[in-house]
């Protein structure tokens, strides 16, 4: 039997949802939602909140629950219906044309580096292909391409209903398929999505008929549901009650505003740049070869320079902002040395070339153009003495994976000045290591970098990672500042920041960095900020 | 950066020490490695490997297991004692003929003899590295220098070189059993595919044959079976490189030689008779010293380094990373080892002596000079509307800047066709790695719709925002593309609708005290009748609507979704 007290406590913070649904039970033992809503006229989303409380207040149960497996096609899925699995698309290519060497399958651009090869490694798994001498794939045996359409058929069953299919009602070698390549078993990401769907069945407890009696009998004590403007203004709230409210309830959730975590972090990065006196440079994403790469003393001829290491734009016509006279002097430096004391590359400067446009490669050219004055429209060039940093963003000719994301950011910069040398170059490398990472102990190697001489690599022992390489760093080689008429001597320096912030936020997936699922992010966006770095 | 594959023990031998000694582990290894800017990647003493990635790009003659001990050992003598072939004075023993006509297309070759060295399988593995990894880092996948190991005994002297008609020349390739002409092997031979590239728009290719007609190879391909298959047992090998750079070329048989002559070899240089003029003349022998005086001034040195270091100490750490000096008075006059062609200019000296005498002898100073940090005005603006839009209780996401055709026209409602779109200002990758990453994004909404898109788990309601950067082409601008800031906001749970966006707009605007109106405007991406230009005064600022079911449809949406993008550089304009 129910303690007086807590039946009356029941009893009054009983929602008038609530009663409504109580009322629903009254007449049948058992319900399910479908069968609530109908009979109280309620929406689907009052009746899920009434049950909510009526279960917290033990006053029903649920009594059955029947779930169902649900299938759709995840992003991947969509993908492979409109232009077919990668096997399957590899294989008719494959037939099309007889025979396709396997350069030519691996250099397509219809598909990620990781699907081809899986595409490929399934298909000489299959015993469909053959592999003749120079890489060249045949199809063999077409019939062991089987496996392929048949998976093949099950997206395009699934693409071609708009509605959500139950697993159960798939053949039993689809559902083998699915169950391959759902999203938490296969490898990638997975090509189906299968969701379980509850539906639950209810019935009163014990309590029920107290709390109902109770509620039936009391209908005549007039409660306020809410306190509105409206009695306030004609004093009706004077002598009576509210409906008591059961505060123990879990509230609707909110989100509310937050900074995204990786920003926060870079936001973090750039006060403490800006609080070791180092002014903001900007850049633009796509820039011409000459501030990326040739103002830099990179060789025309560098290998980081070919098709394959960086992204040219399509279709435009050269970058006309580059002053005549400082292409000529890089020139010069190129091929001979020029008025720089060295004695240059020794080839011949491709003038045309240096105007073509890029995506931005590496953040040096930011520094680049300021030390040329080449802001354009937005600044003159760099202050003696000057510090100067930039988080750009950067493209590099890479495979996307776990460790490379398409695109990404790259601190940093450079310090001018007559006082600067080998030494201040360590000194300045020793501070960042302090500030940024909060690192005591540094170690530091000689490196390679084609526009600094010295050039040195930085190595920290960060509180939570130990021993990790924190930046590169080095002077100006004078073939680099002589042209762009710099006559003190000048740091660059860059710093690797992306370890630091996966580990401050979790994860062990760049990609993550930049994810675009908001539960994730969700759940990282408080760990970061107000924390330091390390 | 090449990576070398090298047994640890061979390097331990190479570096002279004893068995005694204590023996070379992974700790003290990467502390030698700093001398030559080489990183141990993986290090298995069970299997006697490790990895080693050499990171300086214009220091060829470290990518070896005895390049590297030469440059790590003290020098014990100078050079030109240690590498008595590189003096014109010892005798060339044997010759090669350069035609005219390969001037055209593959001008250079260099050679030399090397005798008394037994090659081992150990020994064979690290000639074969070596010269892959000249030929594929340095001449740029053979473009510019490749390399062929001969049996000398086999070889008939003088050696030609000279372009034949690919349709005439037969010989039996490495790897294979029958004879192929040069066209078959281009197209046929596994290494002929590879690098037939170096070869485009030849008619006649490049062949190299003893005096008895015998083929020695098909550079930059491939050797004949015959006499271009160097085998564990042999001992007199005969070296050449061709290529079209004369001192990369020369550079190259010189670090060969060097390697070779470390591991005990006797170097014979090789005479060639070139029909014209070149740099080093007409008929000259290879190795061929082409090292140059590079005069640096103490004062320089010590500017640089921020030191004081006196004339004595500089020659004798100079001298221990096996350079030689010249020093009269404030000068040194420093000469390099012919492996090495890497001083371009005096800065590349001062560099050695800080490499020599250890960078953990130099004691960091902070710079003292005063400087006033800022932000770049353009983000400290954006900032602001970051934090005031995490006050409209918007949550941020980042995302990537690189996307598909298909996210930014199709799914979009645009037109995939660039033509026959309005949008012709996305700036398109000529180069794309995947279609998926092949386009520049032109605005923010597409990646905003990607999240909300994948976070149908993720409880609403959901207001997202983003501030980041875009580029558009700019075809009427000097640059042709430029890049902006904009900042993109979308609300999706089950009432979402235009005006509870529209209030945010206004008070975003409000903030900024700017006066802002809406004039319609219809996009393909939004509904009609119920998305609108944002304009202060006749500016148009960016765009704001309900998106259009299809387009939520494209991204797998399940929430009316309103959104608005701003162009914040614009806004801060006014």
């Amino acid at each position: 039997m129910l303690d007086e007290s807590i039946l009356s406590n029941l009893v009054e913070t009983l929602h008038p949802l609530e009663k409504q649904v109580l009322r629903v039970f009254a007449e049948k033992d058992k319900q399910d939602s479908a069968a609530l809503v109908s009979a109280s006229g309620l929406k689907p989303s009052q009746i899920s909140t009434a049950i909510e409380w009526l279960l917290a207040k033990e006053i029903i149960v649920v009594a059955d629950e029947k779930s169902n497996a649900v299938v759709s096609l995840t992003e991947i899925g969509q993908r492979y219906a409109k232009a077919k699995n990668p096997p399957l698309r590899m294989a008719e290519d494959i037939l099309s044309k007889g025979e396709i060497s396997i350069r030519e399958l691996q250099q397509r651009t219809d598909m990620e580096a990781e699907e081809k090869s899986r595409a490929i490694g399934s298909l000489k798994a299959s015993g469909a292909v053959s592999v003749l001498p120079g890489g060249r794939f045949l199809i063999s045996d077409e019939s062991k391409l089987a496996e392929f359409r048949d998976l093949q058929s099950v997206i395009d069953a699934l693409a071609e209903k708009d509605h959500i299919t139950s697993f159960v009602d798939f053949s039993e070698q689809a559902r083998g398929i699915i169950d391959l390549n759902h999203r938490k078993r296969s490898p990638s990401k997975g090509i189906f999505r299968v969701e379980l769907e509850v539906d639950r069945i209810y019935k009163k407890t014990e309590r029920f008929e107290a709390v109902y009696q109770k509620m039936a009998s009391e209908q005549t004590v007039e409660t306020l549901s809410e306190l509105t403007a409206e009695m306030l203004k004609d004093g009706t709230w004077r002598g009576k009650q509210f409906r008591k409210y059961n505060i123990g309830l879990p509230p609707p959730r909110i989100s509310g505003g937050a900074l995204h975590p990786y920003k926060a972090f870079l936001d973090q990065v750039k006060t403490q740049f800006v609080s070791m006196g180092f002014s903001e440079m900007r850049g633009p994403l796509v820039e011409n070869e000459f501030w990326d790469m040739d103002a830099l003393y990179m060789p025309q001829f560098h290998p980081a320079r070919e098709i394959h290491d960086v992204y040219f734009v399509k279709n435009t016509p050269a970058d006309q902002t580059i002053p005549e006279e400082v292409v000529a002097r890089v020139a010069a430096t190129h091929e001979n040395g020029g008025e720089s004391g060295s004695r240059g590359w020794g080839y011949t400067f491709d003038a045309e070339r240096t105007r073509r446009l890029i995506l931005r490669s590496q953040g040096t050219s930011v520094s680049a153009r300021i030390l040329g004055g080449g802001l354009g429209d937005q600044g003159k060039g760099a202050n003696i003495p000057g510090k100067y940093f930039s988080i750009a963003r950067c493209f590099r000719y890479d495979q996307v994976d776990a460790t490379h994301a398409p695109d990404f950011f790259q601190v940093e910069g450079i310090v001018l000045g007559e006082e600067i040398h080998f030494r201040t170059l360590l000194g300045l490398l020793t501070q960042f290591a302090k500030e940024v990472a909060r690192a005591e102990e540094i170690k530091f190697l000689p490196a390679y970098f084609p526009f600094t001489e010295p050039s040195v690599e930085m190595h920290v022992r960060h509180p939570k990672l130990g021993w990790m390489e924190l930046g590169g760093a080095g002077l100006f080689r004078p073939e680099v500042t002589g042209p762009l008429g710099v006559d003190v001597p000048v740091i660059a320096w860059g710093l690797g920041l992306d370890r630091m912030a996966m580990i401050a936020l979790g994860i062990s997936d760049i990609r993550d960095l930049f994810s675009s699922d908001l539960g994730l992010i969700r759940e990282k966006q408080n760990i970061v900020q107000g924390k330091s770095l390390s | 950066m090449p990576t070398i594959e090298v047994s640890i023990r061979d390097i331990e031998a190479l570096l002279q020490k004893t068995p005694n000694d204590e023996t070379l582990d992974q700790e003290r290894l990467e502390t030698l490695l700093e001398k030559v800017k080489g990183e141990v990647k993986d290090f298995f003493p069970e299997t006697d490997s490790v990895k080693i990635e050499l990171n300086d790009t214009n220091r060829p003659d470290l990518w070896s297991p005895e390049g590297i001990a030469r440059q790590i050992l003290p020098a014990s003598s100078s050079w030109s004692t240690r590498y008595p072939f590189f003096a014109p004075s010892t005798p060339a023993t044997q010759k090669i003929v350069v035609s005219k006509e390969v001037a055209s297309l593959r001008p250079y070759v260099a050679a030399c003899i090397s005798r008394g060295l037994h090659v081992t399988e150990a020994i064979l593995d690290q000639l074969i590295q070596s010269q892959e990894k000249l030929a594929d880092s340095f001449g740029r996948r053979r473009q510019t220098v490749s390399i062929g190991l001969y049996r000398l005994q086999k070889i008939q002297f003088p050696v030609s070189y000279d372009l034949v008609d690919p349709e005439a020349c037969f010989f039996v390739p490495l790897g294979f059993d029958e004879e192929m002409s040069l066209k078959q092997i281009i197209t046929e031979h596994p290494k002929g595919i590879e690098y037939a590239a170096t070869l485009a728009g030849a008619k006649r290719f490049p062949i190299l044959r003893d005096a008895a007609g015998e083929v020695l190879s098909f550079p930059p391909i491939i050797n004949s079976r015959a006499l271009g298959e160097v085998a564990v047992g042999d001992s007199e090998l005969f070296v050449e490189v061709t290529g079209t750079d004369l001192r990369m070329v020369t550079l190259a048989i010189n670090i060969f030689a060097a390697n070779l002559s470390d591991r005990g070899a006797t170097i014979e240089p090789v005479k060639l008779e070139y029909p014209e003029e070149t740099a080093f003349g007409s008929n000259f022998q290879t190795p061929y010293d082409l090292s140059q005086a590079v005069v640096l001034k103490l004062s320089e040195l010590n500017r640089v380094l921020g030191e004081t270091v006196q004339l004595e100490e500089a020659v004798s750490v100079f001298e221990s990373y096996g350079l030689s000096v010249d020093a009269s008075g404030e000068e040194m006059k420093i000469t390099s080892a012919p492996y090495r062609d890497d001083l371009m200019h005096s800065i590349d000296l001062v560099e050695d002596f800080a490499i020599s005498r250890g960078y953990d002898s130099f004691s960091p100073t902070i710079p003292s000079t005063y400087t006033v940090g800022s932000l770049s005005r353009i983000e400290e603006f954006s900032d602001a509307m970051r934090v005031a839009m995490v006050g409209f209780g918007f949550e941020e996401v980042v995302s990537n800047i690189l996307g598909s055709a298909e996210d930014f026209t199709q799914k979009m409602g645009l037109a995939s066709d660039p033509t026959a779109r309005p949008e012709t200002d996305i700036v398109e990758i000529e180069n794309p790695m995947t279609e998926r990453f092949s386009l520049l994004r032109s605005w923010l909404l597409p990646a905003l719709l990607r999240v909300e898109g994948n976070s149908s788990k993720a409880f609403y309601p959901h207001r997202l925002f983003e501030v980041g950067e875009v580029a558009r082409m700019a075809p009427n601008t000097a640059a042709q593309t430029e890049t902006l800031i904009h900042l993109g906001a979308l609300i999706a749970h089950p009432g979402a609708n235009f005006s509870e966006l529209h209030a945010v707009l206004e008070a975003l605007f409000h903030r900024l005290s700017l006066p802002v109106r809406l004039e319609p405007a219809s996009h393909p991406s939004f509904i009609e009748g119920r998305s609108g230009a944002i304009l202060i005064n006749t500016l148009k600022v960016g765009q704001i609507g309900e998106i259009v079911p299809g387009v939520l449809e494209a991204w797998q949406i399940g929430m009316p979704t309103v959104a608005f993008e701003l162009d914040l550089e614009r806004i801060y304009s006014v």
